[in-house]
């Protein structure tokens, strides 16, 4: 660090560089007796010299909310969400994901979790008026192959999914172009794609959106059960990353998760987020949980829905927890189109479905 | 206050035969005879007496000096009510916490993710800002976000029925007065939002506050929201971090006593393992338990969302339920408004004595914000 920029007396600047210290984080990360003892400061020169470097260091002053709310500091508070394609959804989530932080998406196999990425990954390439941000995404695959042909069939289907998009603007996007899709076999090659190959994406503009599907499989797999706090180390540094990633580009992280069973009593040390009732929680545990900002959890139901000839299973769609939700549910559906939330009052109960 | 000898009103020749003999600060001196000194220091017994009544004197007016700045117990309970406590808008937790959170001190806030800790810290930032003439503290917050929780989103809607609640409540002209000044647009313009990613930025602007509060006096809260997540992100030497801390806990600690504010934290929870038995604890160690100065553990239990105090010095452990609302953070016992001008047509509201600690004389009990359904 160049010291001569601090505007500070020289004597505290000779000081500092006869100390050696090379860094604003070394000193700041000194407290006020250890700086003294280094540079043989008084306390007063000390309290100067952290002052300044910390202005220095500092990359933006403190807004006032009202200023976040009147829309003047985009980077950190973007305004707007990413839309999920479908109005009841979009109106469930109060405008979709949030553009800054992890959003989990966590349910047993066969919810529908990959059809919410899937879609998720077509939404963003419409431009901000419909809801999405104008680029790419990038999908990484840790448990099955990428899931190419439904993509395809989504494609296809966007018209039907999206009837107040102009069809020249659906057809004018080229969706399979804008995704890139990642196979990352074990931890290390997930690491390397999130720290390397993920930022030279967002960093060109190519991809706004990411989605790993799913965080459990790797984490799950590659540790024993008496290898908590070393998983614990790697899941804080992959999520680190991505938290890193969202707030740095404004864009939305989606991991989807899997479940695990509770099989013993209620004991002291799980935390069950409330969610009384349920046998499942989202798996990974608190280290996990910690780092999440919106959790959501996706449950199949045993009945059907059927809606102009095509019936699917009926899904809800919970909050567990997100600053601005309250915890509530929606019911949704997967359709050929895609997923599509069902409004309250078009709710009509059909016997469940012959499997 | 420790004098050196060379500092000293003497005369140079005696200084230099005091410092020779390897005296060199005032207190190697103050309690000697003036013969022992005559001896040790080579110099005549004229001289010693003459030293020693000089440096006695300078020493009481130092001792007198540092007794202006203290306090008998007396002024500093009085000075305490007359701060007054900031409000949670439960009525139930305020009476835990006699009265509120308590301006001066740090305050803790620990819990498992999605229990309510960013809500109650929004809420709290909202709440500061009530009238005076309400029972608030007219203050003003600022926030140091850390995890990407505070969506001004949600603050809006608190920031929205916190105000309809005092119009509820205004009754003579200097509340409706009041209240002209605690808009939306009002409350959200003095929250300040400063974002960290990491640590480092944390510290900064921690070296930062001091300056921020004293150029801008109505501060009356900072939030931290958390102080674990950059704190248990990349770090390998824990011998560091916990220096760290602690030396962060000072300074926050001196910055809520010197500049007369409320400090917030927030502090996630992690599973801790002994004799086979594992449970719920705070995160960040056990040095860092010593930190703040009272501390609030948030908890689930069943489906309901309990609060309990944990340390405190001056006011019993206690547990108490709440509930998240669209309008914040609220007593269990209140129902859910649906519309929230709507007063609910019945509810189970019983008004808490004041405690003791918490009979400041602005604390008026028919005033607080949250029993509108007496007024409707």
């Amino acid at each position: 660090m160049d010291w001569g920029r601090l505007k500070l007396n020289p004597k505290i600047t000779n000081a500092v560089k006869k100390a050696s210290v090379r860094s604003a984080k070394e000193i700041l990360s000194l407290s006020g007796p250890d700086l003294q003892r280094l540079t043989h400061l008084s306390k007063g020169d000390v309290h100067l010299l952290h002052s300044a470097v910390a202005a220095e260091y500092r990359k933006a002053r403190p807004v006032t909310a009202l200023e976040l709310s009147l829309g003047e500091w985009p980077s950190l508070e973007p305004g707007h969400r990413l839309s999920f394609a479908c109005p009841v959804l979009d109106d469930f989530l109060r405008g979709g994901l949030p553009l800054n932080g992890i959003t989990e998406l966590a349910g047993e196999s066969a919810a529908g979790k990959t059809q919410f990425g899937l879609q998720l990954c077509l939404s963003v390439q419409y431009p901000q008026d419909h809801g999405g941000l104008g680029t790419g995404a990038v999908y990484i695959c840790t448990e099955d192959s990428f899931p190419i042909k439904r993509l395809r069939q989504l494609i296809t289907q966007q018209s039907r999914l999206r009837p107040h998009v102009p069809p020249a603007l659906i057809h004018s996007l080229r969706f399979s172009d804008n995704i890139y899709i990642e196979h990352t076999a074990d931890l290390e090659a997930l690491q390397t794609c999130v720290s390397q190959r993920v930022p030279l994406l967002l960093e060109r503009g190519l991809v706004r959106l990411v989605v790993v599907d799913s965080v459990a499989a790797l984490f799950r797999s590659e540790f024993q059960a008496d290898e908590a706090i070393e998983r614990a180390r790697h899941l804080l540094a992959f999520s680190r990353n991505l938290h890193c990633l969202s707030h740095t580009y404004g864009a939305p992280v989606l991991c989807i998760n899997q479940v695990s069973d509770l099989v013993d009593s209620p004991n002291p040390g799980r935390c069950d987020y409330g969610l009384v009732g349920s046998k499942v929680l989202p798996a990974l545990g608190l280290a996990w949980a910690n780092q999440v900002l919106v959790r959501l959890m996706l449950r199949r139901q045993e009945r059907c829905l059927r809606v102009g000839g095509q019936t699917s299973t009926v899904r809800s769609l919970e909050v567990v927890f997100a600053p601005h939700l309250p915890r509530t549910s929606c019911l949704c559906g997967v359709w050929e189109e895609g997923v599509k939330g069902v409004p309250r009052e078009g709710l009509r109960e059909k016997p469940p479905c012959p499997i | 206050m420790q004098r050196t000898v060379s500092s000293s009103p003497l005369a140079p020749s005696v200084k230099v035969k005091l410092i020779n003999a390897g005296f060199h600060t005032a207190a190697d001196l103050v309690d000697l005879l003036p013969l022992q000194l005559c001896q040790e220091a080579g110099i005549s017994q004229e001289e010693a007496n003459e030293v020693l009544q000089a440096l006695r004197h300078d020493s009481r007016l130092c001792q007198e000096r540092a007794a202006e700045g203290c306090i008998t117990a007396l002024e500093l309970l009085h000075c305490e009510q007359s701060q007054g406590s900031l409000v949670t808008f439960s009525s139930e937790l305020d009476a835990v916490l006699g009265g509120g959170v308590s301006v001066g001190k740090t305050t803790e806030i620990c819990g498992t993710p999605g229990i309510g800790k960013t809500q109650l810290c929004i809420q709290l930032a909202v709440d500061v800002q009530i009238p005076v003439c309400f029972g608030g503290l007219g203050g003003k917050a600022v926030y140091i976000d850390t995890e990407g929780g505070f969506l001004v989103q949600r603050a809006a809607e608190m920031a929205r029925a916190a105000a309809e609640h005092c119009a509820l409540l205004a009754e003579d002209t200097e509340q409706r007065a009041a209240l002209e000044d605690f808009t939306l647009e009002k409350i959200l313009s003095n929250i300040f939002l400063i974002r960290c990613h990491d640590y480092v930025e944390l510290l900064a602007e921690t070296y930062l506050l001091p300056n921020l509060l004293q150029k801008c006096a109505e501060v009356k809260l900072v939030v931290i929201d958390s102080i674990a997540f950059p704190f248990r992100h990349d770090f390998e030497d824990f011998s560091q971090r916990t220096r760290l801390l602690n030396s962060l806990a000072q300074q926050l600690n001196q910055l809520a006593n010197q500049q007369q504010t409320a400090v917030v934290l927030t502090n996630q929870m992690t599973t801790k393992v002994s004799n086979g038995q594992s449970k719920l604890v705070p995160a960040l160690g056990e040095s860092w338990g010593h930190a703040a100065t009272e501390k609030l553990i948030l908890h689930w239990e069943e489906d309901k969302r309990l609060a309990s105090l944990y340390k405190s010095p001056r006011q019993m452990e206690a547990t108490v339920q709440y509930q998240i609302t669209g309008q914040g953070f609220r007593d269990a016992s209140v129902t859910l408004e649906l519309r929230p001008c709507d007063p609910p047509p019945s509810v189970s509201y019983k008004p808490h004595p004041p405690s003791p600690s918490a009979s400041a004389p602005a604390w008026n009990c028919s005033k607080r914000p949250r029993v509108e359904a007496q007024h409707s």
